[in-house]
């Protein structure tokens, strides 16, 4: 409970943070709305419609107003609720970075032990080769080649957009995948070599359990508080690599909708984004530290 | 898979060639024929379907498939009526009345009519409708009232003599929407989201950021599309466009990658069509030299038009995508006429003009914004390039996204400016020569517009004041030529082109129409 109410006022903090910095960003929405051609008179009516003609203090003022009850205003790109913006692009956002994070711990887990267990091996060397390949490549490069190769020439899955059912997931997700697939194999091989060398282990190869069962129950289950960090870090680096993903896949999530409001100056709505990771990211915390009482049970929390 | 679905049923169509089940299309084997889905592929996520909201030419196209104007124009850029049949202008010039076209519905059903034209021009002008953007069709000179004179006749009173009137009106902020659909929801009286009107298609429905789909109206008064279903998808990425395009995502897509233009011309599945526009490009330059006084001097501004080897560029850096300036305007303009001198490349003639106004080796900066216009940064990189050849010590060229670069030096007073030079685009909406000189009219100049040049001629202003008040369209056509031919031998700019409007389509779509004002019509495509 005292964590929750923590929470608060680095939520307050993040909302003041991004009101000031896109009014510090030089560009008047009105302006940018109408376009260049748009007459002086349309100008000054968009801007006095948006509210802009305020003083500064004003805006922030009913901005946090507003907040108290959970209003995050007007779009001004569109009209429409700041609230109906974001919601509509949630789930989009939501399943990419959900199937992501599946890939990346289901291969990035499952690399690192076998890495660690065959150290030095070629296959090690392959394995932590195509980590740091894989935590090293520019997403944006990497999910052009994957559409060239399998939208373009083997026309097995679609280059874009979301309406051609589950296959549509598939290239965005492998492309926003794959840094954090790297990361966290990496992270496991070096948990698990950490916790192969100790007696526990090697007491538990000794009374004959099962290969297997030494590497999972045993190796694993003790090697996992590294891992579930680096799994907890990484949701937010997906949140963010988001933002180049959809826009490469024409994925309608909620990075794309940061992108256009950024560039229309919309305030409203990048405030409304920025609040909504910042609130995930929190969440996400909160849940990694409770996973880690699960993981380790000597952990508590008072 | 169901791109290849639909392009294989629509195969199927064309085999079997009576396909046009139930629908209106009535097909003869010589006509167009009849398609099941289109699929166009655009960059931008449309802000409004409002009409009376519309700033983008792509997000206004969408809106002209559902709603029309009272007039329009032709791929010439020449007025063509659409709603009214015909409008008579008063000898004074200031009331236009416009007959209306009988017996046609709004794809709700209800009646087109005077009642809804005022209904719809008054909502247009009103300050609470969100955003709307009458333009010079509002404000202190527009539109002063609209009267519903009977049924069919409608008559428009102006508050000033306004020339481009007529023209303006071809603009979709003033299309005609059905008075009662503005209380269905989810459209509000201020904002429309899912406009009715009377166009050949009907809003089917909108996946934010994801797609926008039409189906064909039925009920249509005109020739109707061929197409039943049109989906627009919104793909950012212009590589992601190519891709959807080759792969059978797409039949039809805006702005393909620039570099990529000539494997796309060379690829027998694509048709790559260089749309008109009437965008000019051009590098402004301070002429009040409030930063590098010597571009005050005219010879000094001309020699730069000298340095600057705009074929090269055209060829390049635009892959053949523009046309060079031969005036102050875009030749698709109302009021265009060929200067007659040229500035062809002649970097000694430069030099030696540089010279002797005495700026030889003088300093300038430069700006471009990136992401605004095609390749507008890489030109402006070539021209600074050219500037250095003529010995000049050019600082730049600067960039930044669009928001921050309009506000930090396009609309800012000449006692701000910090910039010598600066690119930018230029693209009057309703064809006429009138809003191409907002930017040479010193009332224009920032923060009263965007006459970002800062030029300021007597003699100009008063030729563009009598041109934009004129009756008669002969004398307004010599008097915006005389202006230009002023404004070419002055120079407040470097004139560089008028650039091109870049789409692809697979060869199996026919009939996508480039407009000068930047609209690529997907309206009346055909399957080849």
């Amino acid at each position: 409970m005292r964590r929750l109410l923590v929470a608060i006022p680095t939520l307050l903090g993040v909302a003041t943070v991004v009101f000031l910095l896109m009014r510090l960003l030089p560009g008047d929405p009105a302006v940018v709305i109408a376009g260049p051609e748009a007459t002086a008179a349309d100008v000054d009516r968009i801007r006095h419609q948006l509210g802009l003609t305020l003083p500064f203090w004003q805006q922030y003022l009913s901005f946090l107003g507003r907040l108290s009850h959970a209003d995050l205003g007007i779009s001004i790109r569109t009209g429409a609720p700041v609230i109906q913006e974001i919601f509509t692009r949630v789930p989009f956002t939501a399943t990419l970075a959900f199937i992501s994070l599946l890939l990346a711990i289901l291969i990035g887990v499952t690399a690192g032990v076998i890495a660690a267990t065959r150290r030095n091996s070629t296959m090690d060397v392959s394995i932590s080769g195509g980590a740091v390949f894989g935590a090293s490549m520019p997403t944006y490069w990497l999910g052009l080649m994957l559409i060239i190769l399998f939208a373009v020439h083997l026309r097995v899955l679609p280059a874009g957009g979301s309406d051609r059912g589950p296959i549509s997931v598939v290239l965005p997700a492998i492309t926003l995948a794959l840094f954090s697939t790297g990361l966290i194999a990496r992270q496991t091989r070096s948990a698990m070599l950490e916790v192969l060398g100790q007696d526990f282990v090697r007491t538990a190869r000794a009374k004959g359990a099962a290969r297997t069962a030494v590497l999972i129950r045993h190796a694993l289950r003790n090697a996992l508080l590294p891992i579930v960090t680096v799994i907890g870090l990484q949701f937010g680096t997906l949140l963010g690599g988001a933002v180049l993903t959809e826009t490469i896949f024409a994925w309608p999530g909620v990075g794309r909708l940061l992108v256009d409001s950024i560039g229309s100056r919309d305030y409203p709505v990048v405030q409304g984004v920025v609040l909504l990771l910042s609130v995930s990211f929190i969440a996400i915390n909160l849940i990694t530290d409770l996973l880690y009482a699960y993981v380790d049970p000597r952990i508590r929390y008072g | 898979m169901r791109g290849r679905f639909f392009a294989l049923l629509a195969l199927a169509c064309l085999a079997v060639t009576a396909c046009g089940t139930g629908g209106g299309s009535q097909q003869t084997t010589s006509g167009p024929k009849h398609g099941d889905t289109l699929k166009v592929a655009i960059g931008i996520d449309p802000d409004t379907l409002d009409p009376a909201g519309q700033t983008t030419t792509t997000a206004s196209q969408i809106v002209d498939m559902m709603t029309e104007t009272l007039v329009t124009i032709d791929e010439k850029g020449a007025l063509k009526p659409l709603l009214a049949t015909k409008w008579d202008q008063s000898s004074d010039g200031l009331t236009y009345t416009f007959t209306l076209r009988q017996n046609v519905k709004f794809s709700d059903g209800a009646p087109f009519n005077a009642q809804a034209v005022k209904f719809s021009i008054d909502r247009l002008l009103s300050p609470n409708t969100f955003r709307a953007q009458p333009g010079i069709l509002g404000g202190k000179t527009g539109i002063d009232h609209v009267d519903v004179v009977d049924d069919s006749h409608v008559k428009f009173t102006l508050k000033t003599k306004l020339a481009p009137f007529v023209a303006a009106l071809t603009q979709t902020q003033s299309a005609i929407i059905s008075p009662a659909s503005v209380n269905v929801a989810p459209n509000r009286p201020d904002l429309i989201t899912q406009p009715v009107g009377t166009g050949p298609y009907k809003f089917g429905e909108r996946l934010a950021a994801d797609h926008i789909t039409l189906n064909a109206n039925k009920d249509y008064w005109g020739t109707k599309a061929n197409y039943d279903t049109q989906v627009y998808k919104i793909v950012p990425e212009p590589a992601t466009r190519e891709a959807l395009v080759k792969s059978g995502g797409a039949d039809v897509m805006v702005l393909p990658p620039a570099s990529d233009i000539p494997a796309l011309q060379s690829d027998s599945s694509l048709k790559v069509i260089l749309g008109p526009s009437d965008r000019t490009i051009q590098i402004i330059i301070n002429t009040q030299g409030t930063v590098q006084p010597l571009l005050q001097k005219a010879e000094v501004r001309q020699a730069l038009n000298y340095a600057v080897d705009k074929t090269a560029i055209i060829k390049s850096v635009m892959f053949g995508m523009a046309v060079p300036l031969d005036a102050p305007m875009s030749k698709s303009l109302f009021g265009y006429c060929p200067v007659g001198s040229s500035y062809n490349y002649d970097p000694a003639k430069a030099k030696s003009m540089l010279q002797a106004a005495g700026a030889a080796g003088m300093t300038v900066k430069m700006v471009a914004p990136t992401g605004r216009y095609v390749q507008d940064f890489q030109v402006a990189q070539a021209v600074a390039g050219y500037l250095r050849d003529a010995g000049l010590n050019v600082q730049g060229p600067a960039t930044t996204d669009w928001p921050t670069y309009l506000s930090t030096y396009v609309n800012v007073p000449p006692s701000q400016s910090r910039i010598d030079l600066s690119l930018l685009g230029w693209a009057p909406p309703y064809l006429d020569a009138q809003q191409q000189f907002e930017q040479f009219y010193s009332a224009r100049i920032p923060p009263a517009g965007l006459e970002t040049s800062y030029y300021k001629n007597p003699e100009i202003d008063a030729l563009i004041e009598k041109a934009n008040a004129g009756t008669d369209p002969a004398q307004r056509q010599k008097d915006y030529c005389d202006a230009a031919k002023t404004v070419w031998k002055e120079a407040p700019w470097i004139f560089l082109y008028n650039q091109r409007f870049p789409f692809v389509t697979t060869a199996k779509v026919t009939n996508v129409v480039g407009l000068p004002n930047e609209k690529f019509v997907t309206t009346w495509a055909s399957p080849a």
